[in-house]
């Protein structure tokens, strides 16, 4: 039974913004579908009781001192932008709404 | 009721506030925290997600949420975990924000609300669910320019500014109850100095989550989310709108959908943003590249010995200790410079309620007058305590007194000094007194009458006369005793 | 043109006596560099006007009596994945066309601070996805034994560089072994640190808590000295080490009497291991045992999970520290979007090759409602797991030995359709990386013409007994001395 069929794939495209033609959707879903399949292996580990690792090696907590650098050269910040006016950054029209997820 | 709670249906409200912190840099960047600069003349690597670089947490933003955690008596966690909220959009950089979700900083706190119940009412307290740290995203730029046009600017001066995210129970039962909240939440913000909270600033903002259910009934009802408020009152009557619709559409026999909404304070209606059939997916998970908060208990008693004393705790010490009347106590802890103003010159004049009196009355009208905060006046308590001995003594009239008032507040300056600059000097002579006490009566003759025949309060309009023909310099005891005295008399 | 295979050592005495010059060594760096270009594709760029120059000051200082460290006027490269001010950085994706960073990584900065000169940027899979180099927009890098094959990855740019005699040493970066491998296909030393302690700052990010910058170099000394030299607490980095960088040089004394080797069983399974690699691996364990070194047999229970874990911790973190390339601040942005999602979904699908949205979907997947307690949470905590393997071995042994692969350099288009096949080569790498632990590989024989490698790995913050032990097994036998044939 495939784990992960062409819709959930589309579903997942579209959460990460990527676009898939219909022949690599249905290429990826039969390779996520292996991968998935391969991962179920876990399934069969005990992990009762097992604190998930938050970081391999534990360290204090850093903390920096507040204090402001100057801030980048405004030229710079948008140097490598594709599009640009003045120093602000320009993208498509944003509508109201479109934001989150 | 209060305002704004509706006739048929309980009105659930809760409110979730991001308040901007006060610190010299952002949250996980050392670029400046500016206001009003031109587009990304604040920014640094970090605030521009380039490939490579990494989030640093600002040592003061943990301070100021520790404080205010502690001032809403929240419970501090000794361990909290910031977490990545995924999802796109052009004014967050990274493509997530780093915010907190299963563990944040604190939980479980209160704050007190007076008045929610009625002016007299005990103050109630409003559940606070939770307080995390996370990080405000740039801004989209929606210029007059750049209306009709297929594009938008961004600007990320704002990204990464610090934010606390208050959220608090369903406990509230209005709009107006919704904006005491707010305002008392205000208050202690400032009161801790942790963010100026100013609203029309977008150091304050406010979303407001309101379902209706019918009385008696425990669960909630189909609660819809109200954004981008800008201010109290819209916060308010946005909350009445949306109550409306949602009574209408239930009182049909419709359901209320899940959904954001916005708020159109010209139509004054609310109107679907977005429906919320399913939830964001924002695949919260730990940010990987930061430590997990861990606090040891000595770090938050040090941030508790530093706060300052709170104005509830203010309030109630002002009416124990310097017997002031619950509303007045209120009232001067409104602000901490208020308060503290208050406590100084109190104790530099010696009676706390006359100071209350002054300062309640006369400096709170010349401030509103003046548009001006006290923090922003030349006025010392010293000042004021001075100024107020002098009518004390009898030097100056009261009256003489309040017009030196506007003075002292813009310029500052010596009060004995500026009284005899400008001739205010009390009359206390005598003859002076007399001679306008006679013209006076014999002008009033009818009113000397009406007194003469046991209409007492007629006294009061005569010696207003007196006072006006003396320039309101003449001591109004010693007018008030000669206009009697020559009242009872003069025979008509 | 003549090949650097001298040690950073030697180079450095020559530059120190003078018999050659910064100048020169950039020089052939570069020719031979441009040289190599069509046959190996090391490179994905190089700056040569730069390095010249940068070369003439370390003469300049040297003149002066002045060198910044011994290092002073070494050509090196870096992995295409490593910002430096002024510089393209691409991670061989089209997505990242274009791209000039304003500042420079803090492992680069060290070394610049060092004297060294960056001469350019090597090939990789892209945003170091791939065990093989063949994930890169620019092409593959063939490996310098045999052209028909690959060098490994994703660092497999740097470890031919290093093992072609283009660059004495060359940065990598590691998540589940994309220096060890590299560097066992190439015939050449690669370490990967104790995570946490080479800054992170300037690494192109692709899996937070996996990746690390290592090494490449022909000798176990170079590479402590490098770590050396890169290592240490960056407070840019929120994850690096409170520890200044280590002392590594005075602990390659070539002696490892009483030294505990342990051999994990489950590394040593016949099955799917090439005979060949597990004769090679036995023979260096020999000659450990001669040398003094006790070997003993140990069990790291968890090792077949380690793969399935760390795809699924790598693709989560991947496809949120992907989310930032979106066409609106730098890069390549699709053209003729109509909206801003269209925008978003055409520089995305169009900027990414396959095995990088491979991984995006299946990390954003792995991360999604639902399934996030079964995969992503599961996967952390059998990591925990695997962590308490390594941390009880470490009490029965002082270094742990295993083949780095288990194979030799596969041809080129050998696993390209076989998405699983590929993960599944990185069987001895990837436990290091979960546990946060040190590893190296070092050349340990040749097997059908190609290099065979042996991987070390060490307790946390264990680099001087690693390399002690790589050293020692270096001064007994001589295969760091073989050099690649028939090369121009």
């Amino acid at each position: 039974m495939a784990r992960i069929t062409r819709d959930e794939v589309a579903k997942v495209a579209a959460l990460a913004r990527l676009s898939l033609g219909d022949e690599t959707a249905e290429r990826m879903a039969s390779e996520l579908d292996q991968i998935l399949e391969y991962v179920q292996t876990l399934s069969q580990v005990d992990t009762t009781d097992v604190e998930p690792t938050a970081h391999a090696i534990p360290l204090p907590t850093p903390l920096r001192e507040d204090r402001a650098f100057p801030p980048l050269d405004p030229e710079l910040a948008v140097a490598n932008a594709p599009e640009r006016e003045g120093s602000a950054f320009v993208v498509p029209k944003v509508i109201e709404g479109d934001e989150e997820g | 009721m209060s305002g704004g709670a509706h006739p048929r249906f309980e009105v659930v409200i809760g409110l979730e506030v991001h308040t901007q912190l006060r610190t010299e840099s952002k949250l996980f960047s050392p670029a400046p925290v500016s206001y009003g600069r031109p587009p990304n003349h604040s920014v640094h690597p970090i605030c521009l997600a380039l490939p490579g670089v990494l989030p640093a947490l600002n040592a003061r933003a943990v301070e100021l949420a520790i404080r205010t955690a502690l001032a809403t008596h929240c419970k501090v966690h000794t361990r909290s975990v910031f977490a990545r909220k995924n999802y796109f959009y052009p004014d967050l950089p990274k493509g997530y924000q780093i915010s907190q979700y299963e563990e944040p900083i604190a939980t479980g706190g209160w704050i007190e609300v007076a008045g929610l119940d009625g002016a007299d009412a005990p103050v109630r307290r409003v559940g606070l669910t939770r307080i995390h740290m996370e990080e405000d995203a740039g801004k989209s730029i929606h210029d007059a320019a750049l209306i009709g046009s297929d594009v938008t600017h961004i600007d990320l001066n704002r990204a990464g500014i610090p934010l606390l995210e208050i959220v608090s129970e369903p406990d509230l039962r209005s709009p107006s109850e919704a904006a005491a909240y707010l305002r008392t939440l205000r208050q202690i913000l400032r009161y801790i100095d942790v963010s100026d909270a100013d609203m029309e600033k977008g150091h304050f903002r406010c979303d407001a989550n309101v379902s209706l259910r019918r009385p008696g009934a425990t669960a909630l009802g189909t609660r819809t989310e109200l954004k981008n408020l800008n201010s109290f009152r819209h916060v308010e009557m946005a909350l009445e709108a949306e109550i409306e619709r949602q009574a209408e559409v239930l009182e049909r026999g419709g359901r209320v959908q899940q959904a954001t909404m916005a708020f159109d304070p010209a139509t004054r209606r609310t109107r679907v943003l977005r429906l919320k059939e399913n939830a964001d997916d924002y695949r919260y998970f730990p940010d990987p590249d930061l430590i997990p908060l861990l606090l040891s208990e000595q770090q938050v008693e040090r941030v508790r010995a530093s706060l300052p004393e709170l104005a509830e705790q203010k309030c109630a010490r002002f009416q124990r200790e310097h017997g002031l009347s619950p509303y007045d106590a209120q009232q001067l802890t409104g602000s901490r410079p208020l308060a503290d103003f208050f406590e100084k010159t109190a104790a530099a004049h010696g009676n706390p309620k006359a100071v209350a009196n002054w300062m309640l009355r006369d400096l709170r009208e010349t401030l509103a007058a003046l548009e001006l905060e006290i923090e922003a006046t030349r006025i010392t308590p010293q000042v004021l305590a001075a100024l107020m001995t002098l009518v004390d003594s009898g030097a100056t009239t009261a009256r003489s007194a309040r017009e030196l008032l506007p003075v002292l507040v813009r310029q500052g300056g010596d009060p004995a000094a500026l009284m005899r600059e400008r001739g205010l000097e009390a009359v206390s002579d005598a003859g002076v007194i007399e001679a306008a006490v006679a013209a006076v009566i014999a002008e009033n003759a009818e009113n000397a009458e009406r007194y003469r025949n046991g209409e007492e309060k007629v006294l009061n309009f005569l010696m207003g006369q007196v006072m006006r023909r003396t320039g309101g310099k003449a001591s109004p005891a010693s007018v008030r005793e000669l206009l009697a005295r020559k009242l009872a008399g003069k025979s008509s | 043109m003549s090949a650097v295979f001298e040690t950073l050592s030697e180079l450095s005495h020559k530059l120190a006596s003078g018999e050659v010059s910064a100048v020169e060594l950039a020089t052939a760096a570069l020719a031979r560099a441009e040289a190599t270009q069509s046959t190996l594709h090391a490179f994905a760029g190089l700056r040569p006007d730069r390095a010249r120059a940068e070369a003439a000051q370390a003469d300049a200082r040297r003149r002066r009596g002045e060198p910044r460290s011994p290092f002073d006027g070494i050509p090196i490269a870096i992995k295409d994945n490593m910002v430096q001010t002024g510089e393209p950085t691409t991670c061989a994706s089209r997505i990242l066309e274009g791209f000039v960073s304003p500042y420079t990584a803090t492992a680069v900065a060290r070394l610049e601070q060092a004297g060294a000169v960056v001469i350019g940027r090597t090939n990789m899979d892209e945003f170091a996805m791939g065990s093989s180099t063949e994930h890169s927009r620019s092409g593959p890098t063939r490996n310098p034994w045999r052209l028909a094959n690959t060098p490994g990855g994703s660092s497999g740019g740097s470890a031919a560089a290093v093992a072609a005699g283009i660059v004495p040493a060359a940065l990598g970066s590691d998540t589940g072994g994309s220096i060890r491998q590299p560097a066992s296909f190439c015939g050449v030393v690669g370490i990967k640190p104790t995570y946490g302690r080479v800054s992170r700052w300037g690494l192109v990010a692709f899996a937070s808590s996996l990746d690390q910058i290592g090494v490449f170099t022909r000798s176990a000394r170079d590479a402590a000295g490098l770590l050396e030299l890169i290592s240490g607490h960056d407070p840019f980095d929120s994850t690096s080490i409170p520890e200044p960088a280590p002392e590594l040089r005075p602990a390659l004394d070539g002696d490892v009497t009483g030294l505990v080797v342990g051999l994990p069983k489950e590394y040593f399974l016949p099955a799917g291991v090439d005979p060949g690699v597990l004769a090679a691996v036995r023979d260096a364990m020999a000659e450990l045992e001669r040398a003094g070194a006790k070997v003993r047999e140990i069990s790291l229970p968890h090792t077949r999970y380690a793969i399935a874990t760390y795809y699924l911790i790598a693709t989560a973190e991947a496809s949120s520290n992907l989310a930032r390339y979106d066409g609106v601040r730098y890069g390549r942005r699709a053209s003729g979007a109509r909206n801003l999602t269209e925008m978003y979904e055409r520089t995305r699908s169009e900027g990414f090759g396959e095995e990088v949205k491979r991984r995006i979907l299946l990390g954003t997947y792995v991360l999604s409602a639902g399934y996030y307690d079964a995969y992503y949470r599961k996967a952390q905590q059998v990591r925990t797991l695997l962590r308490g393997d390594f941390e009880r071995a470490f009490g029965a042994c002082d270094v742990i030995v295993t083949p780095t692969s288990p194979e030799v350099a596969f041809e080129l288009g050998a696993k390209t359709s076989d998405p699983l096949a590929m993960y599944l080569s990185d069987i001895y790498t990837v436990s290091a990386n979960l546990a946060g632990i040190p590893g190296v590989s070092i050349p340990c024989g040749m097997l059908r013409g190609l290099p065979v490698g042996l991987q070390l790995l060490g307790p946390a913050l264990g680099e001087a007994v690693l390399l002690r032990v790589a050293d020692a097994f270096e001064r007994r036998t001589s295969h760091q001395a073989r050099r690649p044939e028939g090369l121009p």
